[in-house]
């Protein structure tokens, strides 16, 4: 179980995160919406140890991770696909997937997870000895997906993996996330896609200006007024 | 034109080019991979020269074999100059300036210890092979730069083979490509980034070496050789490990055919003046920097 209590980061002046506190069972997708700028990348990135934190906690299967530096949380099983997807361009889909399994205890069943892996993403495997760079949008996507997945992940942290991508591509990657997460792997879902990943997640939280604003049951957001006006248009 | 001067003469290029690629790939690393201008690189390929000379005076070690404990030792030494002097540096905002200047330092200090240790005096590595030729119909070959050549072209080779091949050589393609998201799969900066700089200036000492097999040597030789450096690296493009080879090459080729069949002052001039053609045509260098 990830927890995370009163977490404060700060780029220099700026607050991007005023005292967040949330938690991910384990077995669970958790949704984390928000608008742009609200600080979901921030919570993120500060969980993955790529940012320092300012005060409050971060905790994994009850013992505390604050301060531990990116490789070592990795190492936890603390995985986070990052937005952007920030592949190694200009190596080939199967050096990506490779690197997705460089800490020694994923290393170490390197050969299962790639199987495992290019038989989920069949495109994958197709172009396995392309560089990563040459691939469309949605393989792309599919590759950041498959590299974390490599990671054998006992949280996986996603960060908008459906931005920039066409409807159906993003639908398709919506039902894979949900098809992981009932494969037994935890993750946490960071979107502005609102309707699609509240209809995948069980729960969620609403982050606004670096703060959590509301936290309950995928339906409560969705019934919130709130949620209706200012992220679904309605 | 004389056909077999000018074959010698590409074939003497070729020799000296591909000693100046094992020398600038690792150069090209640091540069690429950590953001660090090496300055001293040179310098260290320059030690490494100098005690191979003294191995093989004191106890008659072959200069390509005492390689065997002196790439291992100047590893060693490179991490802890690493830890203790470069990467307090590479925090700072402007990593490539203060670096240069850091590494700079160090260039003057190494080079100053090599005076103060062998005088100013050029040495020449003469081995039970250096007077030795062979003949392949109208062409001779001298023994020494052979073995340089063979030793440039199987150094360029491990550390292609090291990057392409081994986990960690990915790491530190991967981390030169997207430091975020290697750290986020599990790849430790600092820890890569010292194996880099270590392979680095091991590999400085494999060029060093190899060039004091062509070339006789003082402790300012360095300055020249890492001119050489910057025109190899930034024709190959910066972290293109056979691009730099190429590149290498190509230059050694150059230098070569004009010193065979051009005033010798004007050798430099023609060389640099490429060099400038290379960087207005292709700003990033000739071939694709390929990682
Ligand atoms: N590297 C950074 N330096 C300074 N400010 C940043 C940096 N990254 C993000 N911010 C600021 O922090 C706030 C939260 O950003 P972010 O976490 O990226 O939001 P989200 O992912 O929800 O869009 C924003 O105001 C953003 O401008
Ligand atoms: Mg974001």
């Amino acid at each position: 179980m990830l927890a995370v209590e009163r977490l404060v980061v700060k780029y220099d002046e700026l607050t991007a995160l005023r005292g967040v506190s949330l938690t991910v069972e384990s077995g669970a997708l958790v949704a984390m919406i928000g608008s742009n700028g609200a600080g979901k990348t921030t919570l993120l990135n500060a969980v993955s140890g790529l940012i320092p934190t300012r005060e409050g906690t971060i905790s994994w299967e009850g013992s505390l991770i604050t301060g531990l530096t990116p490789d070592a949380v990795c190492r936890l099983g603390i995985v986070q696909a990052p937005e952007g997807r920030k592949l190694f361009a200009k190596m080939t889909v199967e050096e990506n997937l490779q690197m997705g399994a460089y800490s020694p205890g994923p290393r170490a069943r390197v050969a299962e997870s790639m199987k495992r892996v290019l038989e989920l993403f069949p495109r994958l495997a197709e172009r396995r000895r392309q560089t990563a760079e040459s691939l469309s949008g949605g393989e792309q996507q599919m590759l950041a997906l498959g590299r974390a997945l490599m990671a054998t992940p006992g949280l996986l942290m996603l960060d908008e993996p459906s931005l920039g991508l066409a409807p159906i591509m993003a639908a398709q990657i919506f039902e894979i996330i949900g098809d992981l997460n009932r494969a037994g792997t935890t993750i946490l879902l960071v979107s502005q896609e609102v309707l699609q990943t509240l209809s995948i997640a069980r729960d969620g939280y609403l982050l606004e200006n670096g703060e959590i604003t509301l936290a309950g049951p995928s339906e409560r957001l969705l019934a919130d007024q709130r949620v209706k006006k200012s992220y679904l248009g309605l | 034109m004389n056909t077999v001067l000018l074959v010698q003469s590409l074939i003497g290029g070729i020799i000296m080019g591909s000693v100046y690629a094992l020398l600038g790939v690792g150069f090209s690393l640091t540069w690429g991979v950590m953001r660090v201008i090496h300055i001293s690189h040179a310098a260290f390929g320059l030690i490494a020269a100098f005690v191979a000379y003294g191995c093989l005076q004191r106890w008659g070690i072959d200069p390509i074999a005492s390689l065997v404990f002196m790439v291992p030792l100047l590893f060693c030494c490179a991490c802890f100059v690493y830890r203790f002097l470069i990467l307090p540096v590479t925090k700072a905002r402007e990593v490539i300036v203060s670096s240069m200047i850091l590494t700079f330092g160090i260039a003057i200090i190494v080079e100053n210890i090599m005076l103060l240790i062998w005088g100013p005096d050029p040495r020449l590595i003469t081995t039970w092979y250096t007077s030795r030729v062979f003949i392949v119909g109208p062409f001779y070959f001298q023994y020494a730069p052979v073995a340089g050549f063979v030793m440039a072209v199987a150094g360029v080779g491990v550390i292609h083979l090291f990057l392409k091949k081994t986990y960690t050589g990915k790491a530190v393609r991967a981390a030169w490509q997207q430091s975020d998201a290697a750290q986020l799969y599990g790849v430790n900066l600092t820890r890569i980034s010292m194996i880099t700089f270590g392979l680095a200036v091991g590999s400085a000492g494999a060029g060093g070496v190899g060039l004091a097999l062509l070339y006789s040597f003082e402790p300012h030789a360095h300055n020249l050789w890492l001119i050489y450096l910057f025109l190899v690296v930034i024709v190959g493009g910066v972290g293109n490990v056979l691009g730099t080879a190429a590149a290498g090459v190509l230059i050694g080729i150059i230098t070569g055919l004009s010193l065979a069949f051009l005033p010798y002052q004007w050798v430099n001039p023609l060389t640099f003046g490429l060099l400038m053609a290379v960087l207005a045509v292709r700003p990033h260098g000739l071939f694709r920097s390929e990682v």
